[in-house]
């Protein structure tokens, strides 16, 4: 129950809704009790032959509104209740995400996307549940169990009450039980599913494997054998399960079985009335819910907790990036890296003795092999990760010096994922300049290399990409993401190994527009391929995170070591690829 | 999309939701045994708790009433009554039972007909299906299909009987009353039809609106690093609370039809009917007498009139979904992208292991060629090595001469013998083929050396492993042959995996072996092995190898050199080096200029 507490302040700022939602439950448990009353008042008058027809109006004008009453009340304690609590799952979902926004890399590197959106829709739906179903099981087992034992004890019989809830207590135990039984064996069907799961996995990704051996005859009777496990346990589940109903309704009717019987002793020695006896079985009837809701309230409190206690351990996580600077002018583009060493949390040193200084207007080519260091320099440019003061200075300042924001805006980036959202081509340019008129973003394009591949689409900007999207090549994701960056019009720009997957000649002119459209700013590019640097100011050469060579392409080209090779490898590569014909 | 459009593609969404229905129920016809036995279960439970009613009507009419209480008489009833709640707890026990376990064989038919289905299906099917929505389709949509028959068409069924069974007693109790209770049927099916038209709708739109919510979420968590590096996170918060919002509201709208019309309207028909009974036997006591019994067992009968009609109508939209999950799984068992199968039924033989390539053409997509007029020959026991670029067809070779895809043009001949005409069986069990990516199971070495083939003995698994000199590293394994195998054999090196995958090739002793070299880095410790591995592989069968590293194939008999789908050079090693072209400049690429001097 707990978790009603930790709630507490959700219902403080509902507290109207929620008294006048529990203020309806009361009216509508109340009001249920009048129907059996009123049947035991006619059968009596029946009975005693003392029924008029006034009477009979009468009783009617009661129970129409009794019914109207009900119903336009459990109308709105549905919208009161259940509605505050899909406000609650939409306050904590906006709180999440508004707390995904501000986490910095190091926050996503440690947990999985599907894990965080666990939180965001499972453990939200659990609270939900809590703030809405829970309140009322709490609300209905107390209020409706107690009013109508109430009604009971106190209008009919208390003994006759006390006698027909003998069997009820059984009921409890035996729900109880089957609940616990279940649970177990419903979590190994679900292991069940999950090994079949797998298993599908596995047979399909391994289709060719499976095919080149000729084992799919055997593979489908493996799999059958799986899935007749999993229908074995299921059945487990139904043999449980179907234990509630029959169980329910055994105990229920020794319940009545007691009523009538001893009613029916109490009626002879005139204690009671028949028609109270009837009413009497219509509250029996009354109390099966609040008992089932009872047990229920616990399961979903149990749940409620659990999943509230993990959004907040989510939510109280702290921000690594200190974002205190005191510059809110973005920088232009003066870069001294003055790195003695950096390192994830725990790591060994990712990148060390990193020193390079690049004037306003210049381009700085990186290069090296995979894993030496070329991304991490660039997000630690984009404050990524937490840096050490005076680590990098740019325009005379500490990179710490300016609020992020102001930073950010300084820099277009280009990842090596080329990561789109699920947008049209022309959202996705204008991703960071929303309003931008269409010239700007054809012009952006433009500079990338991909309008001529956007016209030849059916819907031209128009078209929707990303992962609900059209496919696009990886050479045309590329260039959009390299528009979107460019759209800026960034004192910084940073091409991280993003011109891989497009054609040599594509690259070359996507150079020279940059070259000459680019010539006061600062340009980084990462690569792979040594023709996408050596037009560069400063080209430096990674190894294990550290400087081996600098230079600019003609002098590292005349001295032997890494960039030598790997230029005269690549040549030779591109020779291959060609066909090999030199002619 | 225009406002006259939509019932037109709604009631085409029905038709269809019909046929997937009527089809769904076709696979009841095997059980048909079993379900006729539940049905009569169900029908002895439901008389046996309908009768209850009866009894308390006799005893209240016959004996509390005239305050006659005849000893042996009550205790025949009360005996009689218990006796009717126990057998219909039991009996509706095992029919409850009996329908889950029809249900769930039903699912278990259903699952192996599209597992059995997409194994015959050829890989241009599976080229074209992302493997998750394949693996979702297996799995969770039958799983939703489940629940159709397990929570919806079970609780269908009994409640319907259920109901009959109580208009059936209250026209034994009173037939004019029970043609009057007859009329809050239509109530009850007016409320169904606008359940189905107005909340059906806002059910979908909310499951609509969640899954866009998700997929924002989804994307946004994805490109957080963009978001932030581009200072979006403001907008994306305001875009995330706008979904946020309507999410919210359709839950609300949700909410609101639910409250107009499941429960409260339900119970509010309830309440008219029991006015409607009251009043029946109040006018009818101005005349005659009635007996209170009656009274009691209408009132009874209408109590539970009612929770099998709100138990129907919460299960409602769960049979929208599985429908709609239903459609998508036979769209699999409709699938018609067969796997190559053989033509005729000769039942040719392979025995000595000729290949011949005779001008074959092939294309993936029936518009760009992949591979041109490719012709060649490899003679029993002799090496053909592929070389070439990425994307130069060496693996569209594999392909077809695997007989994974089929010919466009030209002719595949196996000892002289058209491909086409081996059955599947002999070709796979001649054929060896190596992939590049060595693919382990979950299970053990020996299970996966073996495969499913129990034909291949423990002692044929160990020649196997020693024969690739896999079996020092598995020895020196605490587990030996019986270590398991982590995701993927995520526990052992690439070149272990590698191994164990030579291990299984050889232990279905191949007369043709087909290699696709790994390209990825295999560390120096196992390179040794591997190629001598490969080397004794290869000796004594005919092979057709992908290398990526030129040094293992120099002494192939043939070594065809391919460019964009063509054969630009062919010959041996030497005779390839000395044309001093593509090859040539393959080989300098990867030993360097100096190694060119011991060539010449």
């Amino acid at each position: 129950m707990r978790v009603f507490l930790q709630l507490m302040w959700f219902f403080k700022q509902e507290k109207w809704r929620y008294l006048g939602g529990i203020v309806m439950l009361a009216f509508v448990s109340l009001g249920l009790l009048v129907p059996p009353k009123v049947v035991g008042l006619i059968v009596d008058h029946i009975e005693e032959g003392t029924i008029t027809e006034e009477i009979l109006w009468r009783y009617a004008a009661v129970l129409i509104g009794i019914a109207i009453g009900i119903y336009v009340l459990r109308y709105i304690w549905r919208i009161l209740i259940f509605g505050s609590a899909v406000k609650l799952a939409m306050l904590l979902r906006n709180r999440l995400y508004e707390h995904f926004t501000k986490k910095s890399q190091e926050f996503y590197h440690k947990r999985r996307v599907g894990d965080l959106m666990a939180h965001s829709t499972n453990d939200l739906q659990a609270i939900q549940q809590t703030a809405g179903d829970g309140v009322l099981t709490l609300v209905d087992s107390l209020m409706m169990g107690g009013f109508t034992l109430i009604a009971m004890a106190t209008t009919i019989s208390w003994k006759l009450t006390l006698v027909s809830l003998l069997p009820l207590p059984v009921m409890a135990w035996a729900t109880n039980k089957y609940g616990t039984m279940l649970h177990k064996r419903f979590h190994s069907a679900q292991e069940a599913f999950s090994t079949l799961n797998d298993k599908v996995q596995e047979s399909i990704s391994g289709t060719r494997v499976i095919k080149a051996f000729g084992q799919e005859r055997d593979d489908i009777d493996n799999f059958s054998d799986l899935s007749r496990d999993a229908v074995k346990k299921n059945m487990a589940v139904a043999r449980i399960d179907s234990l509630f109903d029959p169980t329910i309704s055994l105990i229920i009717g020794f319940s009545f079985f007691l009523a009538v019987s001893y009613g029916s002793i109490l009626v002879t020695r005139n204690e009671l009335t028949i028609g109270e006896l009837v009413s009497f079985t219509s509250y029996l009837g009354l109390l099966i819910w609040p008992m089932l809701a009872f047990g229920w309230l616990f399961n979903i409190v149990e749940r409620g907790r659990a999943s509230y206690d993990r959004v907040e351990t989510l939510l109280a996580v702290k921000e690594e990036i200190k974002d205190d600077g005191s510059i809110d002018t973005s920088p232009m583009g003066d870069i001294s890296f003055q790195l003695e060493q950096f390192s994830y949390i725990l790591n060994a040193p990712v990148l060390s003795d990193i020193h390079f200084t690049l004037k306003r207007g210049q381009t700085l080519g990186v290069v090296g092999k995979t894993g030496s260091g070329k991304t991490t320099l660039c997000k630690l440019l984009l404050r990524e990760f937490q840096l050490k003061s005076k680590d990098i200075i740019i325009d005379d300042h500490d990179i710490c010096d300016y609020k992020l924001h102001a930073l950010r805006k300084a820099i277009g980036y280009v990842p090596q994922d080329h990561f789109l959202f699920s947008a049209t081509i022309a959202e996705n340019i204008a991703f960071s300049k929303v309003e931008s008129p269409f010239s700007e973003i054809k012009e952006a394009a433009e500079l990338a290399s991909i309008h001529k591949d956007i016209t030849q689409f059916k819907y031209g900007y128009e078209t929707v990409v990303g992962e609900r999207g059209v496919t696009l090549s990886g050479g045309q994701k590329q260039r959009i993401s390299i528009a979107r960056a460019l759209i800026k019009n960034p004192e910084i720009l940073i091409l991280d190994d993003s011109l891989s997957a497009v054609d040599a000649k594509t690259e070359e002119s996507i150079l020279q527009q940059l070259k000459t459209k680019r010539q006061n700013q600062t340009t980084i590019i990462t690569a792979h391929r040594l023709s996408s640097i050596a037009h560069c100011d400063l080209i430096i050469v990674l190894e294990n995170g550290t400087i081996v060579q600098r230079g600019t392409h003609f002098s590292l080209l005349n001295e032997d070591g890494w960039y030598k090779e790997t230029y005269e490898k690549q040549a030779l590569e591109t020779l291959i690829s060609e066909g090999g014909v030199i002619k | 999309m225009s406002e006259e459009q939509e019932p037109t593609l709604d009631e085409l969404q029905q038709m269809k939701q019909w046929s997937v229905f009527k089809r769904l129920m076709s696979y009841t016809k095997p059980h048909k045994k079993r379900l006729a036995f539940a049905f009569i279960l169900l029908l002895v439970a439901t008389a046996a708790e309908l009768t209850g009613p009866i009894l308390v009507k006799t005893f209240i009419d016959d004996f509390v009433t005239p305050r006659n209480f005849e000893q042996r008489a009550l205790v025949i009833l009360a005996s009689g009554y218990i006796a009717l709640i126990v057998i219909s707890a039991v009996v509706n026990y095992f029919q409850f039972v009996l329908f889950q376990s029809v249900a769930l064989d039903i699912i278990q038919t259903l699952r192996i007909q599209v597992f059995t289905k997409v194994h015959s299906l050829g890989l241009k099917f599976f080229d074209r299906t992302p493997v998750g929505s394949l693996v979702s389709r297996i799995t969770n949509d039958t799983e939703a299909v489940k629940d159709l028959y397990v929570s919806v068409l079970s609780t269908f069924v009994q409640n319907i009987v259920f109901l009959f069974g109580i208009f059936g007693f209250m026209f034994y109790l009173n037939v004019k009353l029970a043609l009057f209770c007859i009329g809050i049927l239509p109530f009850i099916v007016l409320i169904m039809w606008l359940y189905r038209k107005y909340s059906s709708r806002s059910f979908y739109d909310m499951r609509e609106k969640l899954s866009q919510l998700n997929a924002k979420l989804n994307e946004s968590l994805q490109g957080m690093s963009i978001v932030q590096v581009f200072n979006q996170q403001k907008r994306l918060r305001k875009e995330f609370a706008k979904i946020n919002q309507e999410h919210t509201d359709a839950q609300i709208r949700n909410i609101k039809y639910n409250g107009l019309l499941l429960r409260p309207a339900v119970d509010l028909v309830y309440m008219l009917a029991l006015l409607m009974i009251l009043s029946f036997f109040g006018i009818k006591s101005f005349n005659s007498p009635v007996e209170i019994g009656v009274i009691y067992a209408f009132i009874n009968y209408l109590d539970r009139f009612f929770e099998p009609v709100n138990m129907m109508m919460m299960r409602l939209s769960i049979f929208q979904q599985a429908i709609v999950s239903a459609g998508r799984v036979f769209t699999v068992v409709d699938e018609e992208e067969f796997a190559p199968i053989n033509k005729g039924n000769k039942n040719p033989v392979i025995s000595s292991g000729k290949i011949e390539f005779k001008a074959v053409s092939f294309s993936y997509d029936g518009e760009q060629e992949v591979l041109r007029d490719i012709s060649f020959t490899a003679e029993p026991g002799q090496t053909v090595a592929l070389v070439g670029h990425t994307g130069s067809g060496k693996s569209s070779i594999i392909n077809l001469l695997m007989r994974f895809y089929e010919v466009n043009k030209g002719e595949i001949l196996i000892d002289d013998v058209p491909l086409s005409n081996f059955e599947n069986k002999e070709l796979r069990n001649k054929m060896g083929l190596v992939l590049q990516d060595p693919f382990l199971f979950v299970g053990d070495i020996m299970q996966n050396v073996r495969l499913y083939n129990q034909t291949i003995t423990d002692e044929d698994v160990k020649n196997a492993t020693s024969f690739v000199q896999a079996s020092p590293f598995i020895e020196r394994l605490p587990e030996g042959y019986q270590t398991e195998l982590g995701e993927r054999g995520a526990t052992f090196s690439s070149g272990q995996r590698q191994l164990i995958s030579f291990a299984r090739t050889m232990a279905f002793s191949p007369t043709i072996l087909i290699l696709d070299e790994a390209t990825a880095n295999i560390d120096t410790e196992t390179e040794e092995e591997i190629q001598e591995a490969l080397r004794k592989m290869r000796s004594g069968r005919t092979t057709i190898a992908i290398a990526h590293r030129l040094s293992t194939i120099q002494d192939a008999e043939l070594i065809l050199v391919l460019h964009k789908g063509e054969i630009v050079e062919r010959g041996t090693h030497q005779e390839l080096l000395r044309q001093r072209g593509l090859y040539h400049k393959m080989f300098l690429l990867q030993h360097g200029k100096d190694s060119m001097n011991d060539v010449g």
